[in-house]
């Protein structure tokens, strides 16, 4: 097909670069689309499949290697000659350059392609696999152009080429090897899906995790701070960690310790709940006999803190679970009508709806500096959502199918989020953490 | 150029479309013989007029092609108000396809709360009505039931209710009918309540 684009077939050495420049965006273009479409597949799927890519990747490797023999999905299709004479120069140079660049509509001599396919959904980052498969299209373009450059007739370049098949099989196989073992790795650091054993009401804040956990009838709360003994808080429930300080939920209200040397810092007593702690402010829900009160304290003066009710719901509704950090407070807000997740900017006042449904149930957010998180709930599906405060587009990180393993409380740190799945038949519950 | 039979056949869908977007299921019906269309090798066409290979008896006493409005468990059955039911039982259910008591409660088959893995009973979630929510949300039509019309179904009245909007599209994708509607209002999808009363 190189020779398409020379004097004899474009007209003019004019005609010809537009050829060619024409042919090299529409190869990028499309090899860019199939990258980000396959990592938009990859981020719908919502796990990451990098093991698997791996050993295609290492499978793949053997067959370039003579090892096994394995068939490839193929398609012998050429770009279609008469477009040159029906087409307008630039439209046709530049389909042959989709057509090239989305690669599967063409021959594929080696299987290292369809290892990028792979790999691109593992990494479920559309912009990213986007511009590494933009690399694909552009080598398609070298193609056209190299040749030209070197003055040569690109009949004898391709020729030439491919009389260096061997080299090009052992580069193939290389860097197959390379692509496995850093599929491999990645998997191994940073496993998208990872279970972190029984627990629920998880908090996190840089290297300390809380949750509770439930033991013949009994609540508990574990704090686990990374590389010390985890500190095990007994008849405490609906934790909330900030540095050395834990709020958690007890018989007679709620209190905040100091984890590490069990000192009482503050106290709220009563009918609270759903602790959310970013000290000196502590937000909780309130329940007395009409309404249940979303209320945000300030410890500032601990002797007499200020309180503020940010949102209130009649009791057989749903209001919680908080969330407080980077300035910010979230909570939801569920009836028999709507659910809908709310944001305040604690600075200003000022409110944003995060989402909102009068179809599904959107509930239990967790937020950090930049993004927040929280669980959609539909008829057979549970999903884990994250949107970044900048931006509209949400994303789903991790999704359940079925109706009987739900998804519960959250609670995200940078880009690790942290979520309970839970079977409805046997009220188990599992804390995982999902890498996105 | 097209070729001949790709002239016929976007010929044939573009009547059909017509066709079945400005004529009541009756008129429709009356007028159009499924056959003739068929023959002229329209898709739309078959798929408007020959219900037993479309949706068209996904549920009893429904002969037409119209789905079903979206729902929690696949069957668009319905209380009086529009709100959702368990389709096996006629039982109300929430949003999210769980069994739920007078006051909108999860519930297990015995009646008894659904618990959260922390031992409290399940919050509430939304229970709201299939058209007038539910397809607004979804596809962001002001939907209202209007027109309904009755069948005989296992022994009992069954309401067959038409849950209309201004769309031209109906939930299928396709050209919709007028159907029970009215001001207007063209079928998007349908729903049924079954009376109780025996037939």
């Amino acid at each position: 097909m190189v020779e398409t684009f020379t004097p004899a077939v474009c007209g003019s050495r004019r005609r010809q670069r537009i050829a060619v420049v024409s042919f090299a965006l529409g190869a990028v273009a499309a090899s860019a689309l199939v990258g980000a479409a396959l990592g938009a597949l990859g981020q719908i799927i919502g796990l990451r499949v990098a093991a698997v890519a791996a050993g295609l990747a290492l499978l793949a490797a053997a067959r370039e290697a003579g090892l096994i023999r394995l068939p490839l999905p193929q398609s012998r299709r050429q770009v279609p000659e008469r477009w040159r004479a029906e087409l307008p120069l630039p439209v046709w140079s530049a389909g042959y350059g989709a057509g090239l660049g989305v690669g599967f509509l063409t021959f594929q001599p080696v299987s290292t392609f369809w290892i990028a396919w792979a790999a691109a959904v593992a990494l479920g980052r559309p912009l990213a696999a986007g511009a590494c498969f933009a690399a694909y299209g552009a080598g398609r373009a070298v193609m056209a152009v190299w040749p030209r450059r070197r003055g040569a007739d690109p009949t004898a370049a391709v020729e030439e080429l491919a009389s260096r098949h061997g080299a090009l099989l052992r580069a193939n196989v290389a860097a197959l090897v390379a692509c496995a073992a850093l599929l491999a790795s990645a998997q191994a650091v940073d496993a998208a899906v990872v279970s972190m054993g029984p627990g629920l009401d998880p908090s996190v804040q840089a290297t300390v995790l809380a949750r509770a956990q439930m033991s013949s009838g009994t609540t508990s709360v574990s704090v686990e701070p990374t590389a010390e003994p985890a500190v095990l808080v007994p008849d405490a429930a609906s934790p909330s960690v900030d540095g050395d300080l834990l709020a958690y939920a007890d018989s007679g209200g709620i209190q905040v310790i100091n984890w590490r040397t069990g000192e009482v810092v503050a106290r709220v007593d009563g009918a609270v709940s759903r602790p959310a702690l970013d000290w000196p402010l502590l937000a909780f829900i309130r329940t007395d006999s009409t309404y249940k009160h979303l209320i945000l304290a300030d410890f500032t003066n601990p002797g007499s803190p200020s309180e503020r009710g940010i949102a209130r719901t009649l009791v057989q509704n749903d209001l919680g679970r908080p969330s407080l950090g980077g300035g910010r407070l979230a909570w939801h807000k569920t009836t028999n009508q709507a659910s809908r997740i709310t944001v305040e900017m604690l600075s200003t006042g000022r409110r944003v709806v995060i989402v909102r449904s009068r179809i599904v149930l959107e509930e239990n957010p967790a937020l950090s500096a930049r993004r927040i998180v929280w669980v959609e709930q539909r008829p057979r599906t549970s999903a884990l959502r994250m949107r970044r405060f900048d931006r509209r587009r949400v994303h789903s990180i991790y999704t359940t199918s079925g109706s009987s393993r739900l998804l519960w409380t959250t609670a995200l740190v940078g880009r690790r989020a942290y979520v309970v799945r839970w079977s409805l038949a046997t009220r188990a519950a599992t804390l995982l953490r999902v890498s996105f | 150029m097209p070729r001949p039979d790709e002239l016929v056949d976007r010929a044939a869908r573009a009547l059909s479309t017509r066709l079945a977007a400005g004529m009541t299921r009756r008129s429709f019906l009356g007028r159009m013989g499924g056959a003739v269309l068929a023959v002229t090798g329209g898709a739309a066409v078959a798929a408007a007029v020959r219900p037993e290979t479309s949706e068209a008896f996904h549920f009893c006493g429904h002969i037409w092609t119209t789905g079903s409005c979206p729902n929690p468990l696949g069957l668009p059955r319905i209380d009086r108000k529009g709100f959702p039911l368990r389709a096996a039982d006629g039982k109300p259910i929430d949003n999210l396809g769980r069994l739920v008591n007078a006051h909108g409660f999860p519930i297990n088959g015995s009646g008894k709360p659904l618990l959260g893995p922390d031992g409290q009973p399940l919050p509430r979630a939304p229970r709201t009505r299939l058209c007038e929510e539910w397809v607004r949300e979804r596809y962001g039509h002001d939907a209202k039931q209007q027109g309904s019309w009755y069948r005989c179904c296992s022994g009992q009245i069954r309401k067959l209710v038409d849950c209309c909007s201004p769309s031209r599209k109906r939930i299928n994708g396709d050209a919709s009918l007028t159907g029970y509607c009215w001001n207007g209002n063209r079928v998007f999808c349908v729903m049924y309540y079954d009376s109780g009363l025996p037939c």
